[in-house]
């Protein structure tokens, strides 16, 4: 019995490892990533901080590309001054960035890549690989020379400002703007901790999001559940053309979020959507425009869209949920002479506990990184009552290309979620878990 | 609960049903009106009915070859992603394993990110991986999209199924795999159907994935297929309304099959005591 | 080909100096011939395919371009990528792709409104060595086009076909188009319901970008502005704030539907088309649509004029797309070939017969053929809406500047805030962002 329970557990594990390595490989390691993504100031947009650097680095393909015109421009430059001592000052600049440059490639390695970095920008060609484009640097040096590229900017743009001479001023700011480049191809560290946090949590915009998203997710998932078990209940009797109610159903779950959002949209429309129209007529509104133009009429067009589309997956959820309560409970019930009311108190809704947890902790889950409807319905819209988190995190990722922020937003909506299911397994679902290894 | 139902319960049912399936309905109907009909009022039956839509629905992209993909895409993730829950479910239920609580804890973990915050990197896994612009490219994202959910309901369904029988099997001799093969599987059938369904609907509905992976149109899915139909300042209506019917069909079919095997599952008397 | 290239370095090196040193002082006057052997003909003789990304075009315009010039350059094929419809919905679709590194797309359609932030995100080519070795002359295009195509002095993008705001009105009810916001807004009042109709105007109030375009029409027209030439943000001041007060008037009249607020071009045009309104602010394209014949219940009966005055003039705001590179396309020569057909004369020339869009050169607007194409084009009013249209904020960070203008602006139309707080709080807002 001993060996046999061995294998059992080996058996055990080789059966949980697929699932588990799938999970591991294509949602955790992204998911790490975006965790270690929001401890850095990242952004896309900027190619200083379009990489997650701990160390400083030097650019390489930017710097060798401005230093070519910039060693040669300030040459010519301390030539064409027009007093001796801006002249001198030119040349000061100059030498002292010629020895920057010089300690810059006399580091281990950094003078052959810069080479062939040369090369390749010589032959216009884009470095993509990472590794080559970027060269890691002594922190204290990247400062020091940042800091003399910024002196050097601030002093010949005095230099522009003193000098009548429109040749020299052209060529001078010339520099001063390759000076700018170069500088910005020094890269500092992006490493923020955790400060991107702290911003975030002192933003009423993230708040408001946050509202929102809580808003939407507890009524529309609270209506879901009603309906829902309304209707499993209901389909769950025996009559005539079950199947096709059935079915029918489980139409609006089947048509993609994405179009039935541009559906909703039709039907909502202040002139010609029929479902404005209506709810106009009925008295429900009092003016069919009031849908989408208006927050709580926003707010109660998405709600009701996402109530519709996925009340039937609640549905069938619990349905599956009926299946697994014997029959032989509400034949005894009846015996029993209990009514229809206790047995759905006594019987169904303890038996169909588990089922309910987990048809509810799923689509907490959804609701709450609700994206798909709200972006094409309101946008997030109007003056932002409809904004979701999610929305407000795909905005700053993908619209603003905040990579750093956007993960910070992306965490927040995960411990967000991570804290319900917590709650609701510790209250709700302690049965799920307790006595399934016990009996 | 086995009553047959009175002339009242089929009244309700019918007004219900109605309820449900009006914005489907409106779109049907949307769907075989002129495009000069469309917007202009709020009638419900058009004095000439048209085709058109259809045709245009048809013609204009090649919406068939989007449901042939969405359809290879959803059924394999289905197979796939039920076939692997299943056996984690049968051993995170059933078998003294350790760390059940943490392996249940990961996998819903998963499942709580965001989605559009991991769209790069799958993005740049699957380019890497060699799999744009193929099946595969999708099949993989959506089985692990699909393994949370798919684990979860087996497993309550896996719970409920009597030791006893179990316990049986194994004096006879079974090992745990046939155990579960031969018992487990077919007595949670209604679980299994239900998660299919949910498993094949949720990768049929998959939109942000779909359009950033499959890129070309011969590999499009359903829904980036439908966005499609539309240019920058004009939404054609009637087909998209069209296109809409018409890819609503094969599910109401499938939905059709499947829910059989809910039912089956229940008369066989998997849990007969 | 190692060698090869080592020889050449020094040669090119030099001469892409110079190239670079003439374009910074911005009067390409003496270059030197630049790489003249560089690729140009071995690409003649080898056959590359390039990969081009652009919306979804339903007047089949693109697919003529592709084949006019495949048949001009056998050498090279020209695949077609089509994105999303929607322009945002498609911005970050380049983004995910570009972020990636990836060669997959050569050339790609651009709003207006991309350029600096994707020169400014190292994923487009500069264009300057090709336009200085192909002698294109940038001042042929409205210098508006090729501003926003412009970032930190270089040019990223080719000028493809624009865009900018006109007014619309129904010439079966109004004489003469009002020349001024003010008697645009009496008029409205005053003839709504007139000819059946249901409103006074129609313009984009939805929180999205076209609502930015309706504002900088506005703020511009009173002599406003967002951020100057200098970067620096000067949304909060009193012109400013007028424009904005203007727009909130229009908005919050009961000429307007009331559910203004959820209005985009589409359902803009879907009202104007079914004769519900007087007046319409859209883009050129509506013209079109409110003549076709099937689907419009006004066809004949639209007139368009400039948008009207404020205190400082009238302002359109500039729209329309370019032709960017992938910096890590891998045929940049063919790329750049492509580009440089669908940018010029006989490209844009299609682009305006086939697909009913505003050419860039100013000089096809006196080609017969084009002017035949569209009422439009052969309008010496149109041409001069379009030659001065009002482009939006040039910046890298034009998304986050936006979309910060449209929360501010879509809650000062909702009422929540006034002028002077919207305005307020997008300087904060802008300015910090800038800062960041």
């Amino acid at each position: 019995m001993n060996k046999r329970s061995l294998n059992e557990k080996q058996l055990g594990y080789v059966m949980v490892a697929p699932a588990l390595l799938l999970v591991i490989v294509v949602i955790l390691w992204p998911v790490a990533q975006s965790f270690y993504n929001s401890l850095f100031d990242y952004r896309l947009n900027d190619p200083s901080r379009s990489e997650r650097f701990l160390q400083s680095n030097i650019d390489l393909e930017r710097y060798a590309n401005d230093f070519f015109y910039l060693s040669r421009d300030l040459d010519g430059l301390s030539e064409q001054a027009p007093d001796p001592d801006a002249s001198e000052k030119v040349s000061e600049i100059g030498s002292e960035l010629m020895g920057f440059h010089e300690e810059l490639l006399a580091m281990d390695g950094v003078g052959e890549q810069y080479e062939i970095v040369e090369e390749r920008i010589a032959s216009f060609q884009a470095i993509a690989d990472r590794d080559l484009k970027y060269s890691q640097v002594d922190n204290d040096f990247a400062e020091s020379y940042k800091d003399f590229l910024t002196a050097a900017e601030a002093d010949l743009t005095a230099l522009v400002e003193a000098s009548d001479d429109e040749e020299f001023s052209t060529a001078a700011s010339n520099v001063a703007g390759s000076i700018n480049s170069t500088n910005a191809a020094v890269i500092e560290s992006n490493f923020i901790g955790l400060s991107n946090y702290g911003r975030y949590l002192q933003n009423p915009r993230m708040w408001q999001s946050l509202m929102n998203t809580t808003v939407f997710t507890v009524i529309s998932v609270g209506a879901e559940l009603v309906l829902g078990l309304l209707i499993a209940l209901l389909i769950n009797r025996v009559f005539i053309g079950r199947g096709i109610v059935r079915a029918s159903v489980l139409i609006p779950w089947a048509i993609p979020t994405a179009v039935a959002a541009m559906m909703w949209g039709f039907l909502y429309d202040g002139q010609t959507g029929i479902v404005a129209h209506y709810f106009e007529q009925f008295g429900l509104i009092n003016d069919a425009s009031v849908l989408l133009s208006t927050a709580s009429g926003g707010m109660f067009s998405i709600i009701f869209a996402d109530v519709w589309k996925t009340t039937p997956y609640m549905a069938l959820l619990l349905l599956a949920g009926l299946q697994t309560i014997p029959n032989t409970l509400y034949e005894a019930a009846d015996v029993d002479g209990a009514s229809k009311w206790q047995q759905f108190w006594k019987i169904t809704l303890p038996l169909l506990k588990s089922a309910i947890l987990v048809a509810l902790l799923f689509r907490t889950l959804d609701a709450f990184r609700v994206f798909d409807l709200i972006f094409v319905l309101t946008g997030g819209g109007p003056a932002n009552s409809t904004e979701s988190i999610s929305i407000y995190a795909y905005i700053t990722l993908f619209s603003q290309q905040n990579f750093g922020a956007g993960s910070v937003l992306s965490v927040i909506v995960f411990l967000c979620v991570a804290i319900i299911s917590i709650i609701f397994i510790k209250f709700v679902g302690s049965d799920l878990f307790a006595g399934r290894s016990g009996r | 609960m086995n009553k047959r139902a009175g002339i009242g319960f089929y009244i309700f049912l019918v007004v219900f049903v109605f309820f449900v399936m009006f914005p489907f309905i409106w779109v049907f109907l949307t769907s075989i009106k002129p495009p000069g009909e469309i917007f202009s009022n709020f009638r419900w039956f058009t004095s000439n009915p048209s085709l058109q839509s259809y045709e245009n629905a048809l013609t204009n992209r090649p919406l068939a070859r989007y449901i042939m993909n969405s359809f290879v895409v959803s059924s394999l993730t289905t197979i796939i992603a039920v076939a692997i829950a299943s056996v984690a479910a049968y051993a995170l239920t059933r078998l003294p394993i350790k760390f059940k609580g943490l392996i249940f804890g990961v996998v819903l973990a998963s499942s709580m990110f965001p989605q559009i915050a991991i769209i790069s990197p799958i993005y740049n896994f699957i380019t890497d991986a060699g799999l744009r612009n193929s099946y595969l490219g999708l099949v993989i994202p959506y089985i692990t999209f699909s393994l949370p959910i798919a684990i979860w309901i087996l497993a309550t369904f896996f719970q409920k199924i009597p030791w006893e029988l179990e316990e049986s099997a194994k004096l006879d001799g079974a090992t745990p795999f046939q155990t579960f093969r031969k018992i487990i599987f077919p007595l949670a059938a209604p679980g299994v159907f239900t998660t299919a369904i949910l498993v094949f609907i949720g990768a049929w509905n998959e939109y942000l994935f779909a359009l950033t992976i499959n890129t070309e149109d011969t590999w499009r899915t359903v829904p980036v297929g439908i966005s499609f139909y539309q240019s920058q300042f004009t939404i054609p209506w009637g087909d998209i309304s069209a296109a809409t019917v018409l890819v609503t069909i094969p599910i109401v079919i499938l939905v059709l099959i499947f829910q059989r095997r809910i039912v089956s599952g229940l008369t066989s008397g998997s849990v007969k005591e | 080909m190692e060698l090869w290239n080592k020889k050449f370095v020094g040669s090119v090196a030099l001469s892409l100096t110079l190239l670079l040193a003439a374009c910074s002082s911005d009067n390409g006057g003496s270059t030197t011939e630049p790489e003249d052997d560089d690729g140009g003909d071995t690409a003649t003789e080898e056959q590359v395919e390039i990969t081009y990304a652009s919306g979804v075009d339903v007047t089949g315009a693109t697919d003529i371009l592709i084949e006019e010039f495949e048949k001009q350059n056998p050498n090279i094929k020209v695949n077609r990528r089509e994105m999303p419809a929607d322009t945002g919905a498609s911005h970050d679709q380049y983004v995910t792709i570009f972020s990636s590194q990836s060669s997959e797309i050569d050339v790609f359609d651009a709003d207006v409104i991309w350029p600096a932030e994707f020169a400014q995100g190292q994923y487009a080519l500069e264009l300057d060595r090709f336009i200085e070795e192909d002698g294109i002359n940038m001042d042929d295009y409205f210098p508006g086009t090729v501003q926003s195509g412009n970032f930190n002095g270089r040019q990223y993008a080719m000028p493809m076909y624009t865009d900018a705001g006109l007014l619309f009105y129904r010439t079966d009810i109004v004489e003469t188009p009002p020349k001024t916001w003010d008697e645009l807004f009496e008029m409205a009042g005053s003839l709504q319901g007139e000819g059946g109709t249901e409103f006074g105007y129609l313009m984009q109030a939805n929180q999205y970008e076209g609502m930015v375009c309706n504002a900088v029409e506005f703020i511009a027209a009173y002599g406003g502005g967002v951020v100057n030439e200098n970067n620096e943000v000067i949304v909060n001041n009193p012109k400013t704030i007028a424009g904005i007060q203007k727009m909130i008037d229009f908005v919050n009249s009961d000429f307007v539907p009331r559910n203004i607020l959820s209005f985009q071009e589409t359902e803009t045009n879907n009202a104007w088309v079914g004769g519900q309104a007087v007046f319409a602010r859209n883009w050129p394209y509506m013209q079109s649509t409110s003549n076709d014949e099937a689907a419009s219940e006004v066809a004949g009966n639209v007139g368009f004029s400039l948008l009207p005055s404020g205190d400082a003039g009238n302002a359109a705001t500039l729209g329309g797309w370019m032709l960017m590179i992938n910096r890590y396309s891998e045929q940049q020569e063919a790329a750049w070939e492509f580009v440089k057909f669908m940018s010029g004369p006989e490209g844009q020339k299609i682009t305006a017969v086939e697909g009913g869009r505003a050419p860039t050169l100013e000089a096809l607007y006196e080609d017969p053929e084009v002017q035949e194409a569209a009422a439009l084009f052969a309008n010496e009013e149109f041409v001069a809406t379009l030659q001065n249209a009002v482009p939006r904020p040039v910046s890298p960070i034009y998304p986050q500047i936006s979309n910060i203008m449209q929360v501010e602006l879509s809650k000062a139309l909702a009422g929540e805030l006034t002028a002077e707080e919207a305005a307020a709080n997008m300087q904060r807002d802008i300015e910090s962002a800038m800062n960041e």
